[in-house]
């Protein structure tokens, strides 16, 4: 009993807006990914019969290509201050982004690590962002060349086959990164319900965005954790 | 093996199209009816049913006179083929006697080749199946693979009258272009071999009149960089990547657990000797 000193009340940490575009992003990316195995590698392509032959897969892949487009929307239109607040932490970088990196990788094999102060995003978050939205953006303009040829030359065609390779191909690798963390981590799990609910326990929080979550008290958003009511008696 | 190539001397062509007919009948290809396309050639270019097509190419030549040039075309075979390379299902592959051909039952109608090939002779069908559904399978010429492997030549090479087409030893066939170029630069200063080096060379050569840009060729066609960056590094290195992610959490996942029974076990010989 590990959290017996732990208060279990929760925070808001994502808007609904948020947790809306996040999972229509990841399920799209997926699906995505899963539709075009068989044209990535020979080795799933008895992935075609179950997609409904390579016609069906097509269909599929087009249709999920249009919904990966909606979740930058829809974060910027049901939480535009949440939108913003992602893009300015993406360009703040600082000496504890730095220094966020060390610790991560002591965390990341289970060893002993010490938590660096991090605002609503921490670092490795930030990495996260910023090469999915270059890789969305490589992906999604390169995809319209591959959907449209005809209205594109020829050479913009062939270069977009490339950018789509690479888009996915980092993507995807980064990916796998993430959803370990998210899932099966066991010092980031809290973030995995939180990015499902929009909630998290609140001392989760005060550990893993410091500064954040002081903010957030000082504006009276949040419980601080210091006061002794929610120190428990144990 | 004896490399056989095809070979075409443009200037012994005078545009019977008995080529063109040879090939509907022997492939079994459908009509492909046309609009007037503003001059006696009968296809603007060649398409998943018209797998050759004559050009009818009227060019001022420079001296003021007029020359009509015509010009058999059809897939050229290139040594190192753009569409066997970007095929993601292995569907386009090299035969015996280094004719590119598509496998029908492979191919999956991607158009990925159709967009790479540098001398865009490849087409998508479109098929309709017994329950109504579309799909697509790219054509293209095929050398007349099934009559080689008969001991034929290319249906087009055999009726062809005039001795424009000619299936032959590779090296006789480049020698003889040759030849044929040196005895008509009096008549056609341009004229010249087509047997492009930037795709390996090709199966198909030919003896061109006049430089290949008159005929809507390309001057120096290879293999798109894009699908050799695409295909020889974007490709497997995105393959490698995911890999060593993929590594690198199924390494964290065991060593979190290691370390953690550890400290268990530590916690627990702790309190053994309290």
């Amino acid at each position: 009993m590990s959290n017996q000193n732990k208060p279990d009340v929760q925070v808001r940490r994502f808007s609904k807006g948020f947790v809306w575009a996040h999972a229509i992003n990841g399920i799209a990316f997926f699906a995505l990914y899963i539709t075009a195995l068989p044209m990535y590698t020979e080795f799933f392509d008895w992935l075609y019969p179950v997609l409904g032959g390579p016609e069906g897969a097509r269909l599929l892949h087009r249709i999920f290509a249009v919904i990966f487009c909606t979740p930058t929307l829809i974060y910027l239109i049901f939480d535009r201050k949440g939108f913003f607040r992602w893009m300015k932490e993406l360009v703040t970088w600082k000496k504890r982004d730095l220094q966020f990196f060390t610790e991560f990788v002591k965390e990341l094999f289970g060893f002993n690590f010490k938590h660096v102060r991090q605002t609503f995003f921490n670092a490795g978050e930030k990495i996260n962002s910023i090469i999915q939205i270059l890789c969305a953006i490589l992906i999604i303009f390169s995809g319209f060349t591959m959907w449209f040829p005809q209205f594109f030359p020829r050479a913009i065609v062939q270069w977009g086959y490339v950018l789509h390779n690479v888009g996915f191909g980092l993507g995807i690798a980064v990916i796998v990164g993430h959803v370990y963390l998210s899932v099966v981590h066991k010092n980031s799990r809290p973030g995995y319900s939180g990015v499902v609910t929009g909630k998290v326990p609140a001392w989760w929080a005060n550990d893993h965005y410091t500064e954040w979550y002081e903010e957030e008290v000082k504006k009276g958003n949040f419980p601080d954790l210091n006061d002794p009511k929610y120190k428990k008696e144990a | 093996m004896t490399k056989y190539i095809k070979y075409v001397d443009v200037t012994k062509c005078d545009g019977c199209r008995a080529c063109m007919v040879a090939c509907k009948n022997w492939n079994d290809l459908p009509a492909d009816p046309q609009d007037f396309q503003g001059s006696v050639q009968s296809h603007p270019k060649v398409s998943a049913d018209t797998w050759n097509v004559m050009q009818y190419i009227e060019h001022e030549n420079g001296k003021g006179d007029l020359e009509y040039l015509f010009r058999h075309s059809a897939c050229f075979h290139c040594t190192d083929a753009a569409c066997e390379k970007v095929c993601p299902e292995n569907a386009i592959s090299y035969s015996k006697y280094g004719t590119v051909v598509i496998d029908q039952d492979k191919c999956v109608g991607c158009g990925y080749c159709v967009q790479n090939c540098p001398f865009e002779v490849i087409s998508l069908k479109e098929y309709v199946d017994k329950n109504g559904d579309k799909y697509r399978k790219s054509q293209k010429c095929t050398m007349c693979t099934d009559r080689l492997e008969e001991g034929l030549q290319p249906a087009c090479v055999t009726t062809c009258h005039t001795g424009s087409l000619e299936f032959g030893e590779e090296s006789a066939m480049i020698k003889k272009a040759e030849q044929r170029v040196k005895e008509m630069k009096d008549r056609f200063p341009n004229a010249q071999v087509y047997n492009p080096q930037g795709v390996g060379g090709t199966h198909t050569i030919y003896v061109l009149a006049e430089k290949p840009s008159v005929y809507g060729l390309p001057e120096n066609p290879k293999v798109p960089t894009s699908a050799v960056i695409w295909k020889d590094y974007a490709q497997p290195i995105g393959k490698m990547m995911i890999g060593a992610t993929t590594m690198a959490v199924v390494g964290a996942f065991v060593t979190n657990n290691i370390i953690s029974k550890r400290k268990a076990l530590k916690e627990d010989r702790g309190e053994d000797h309290e």
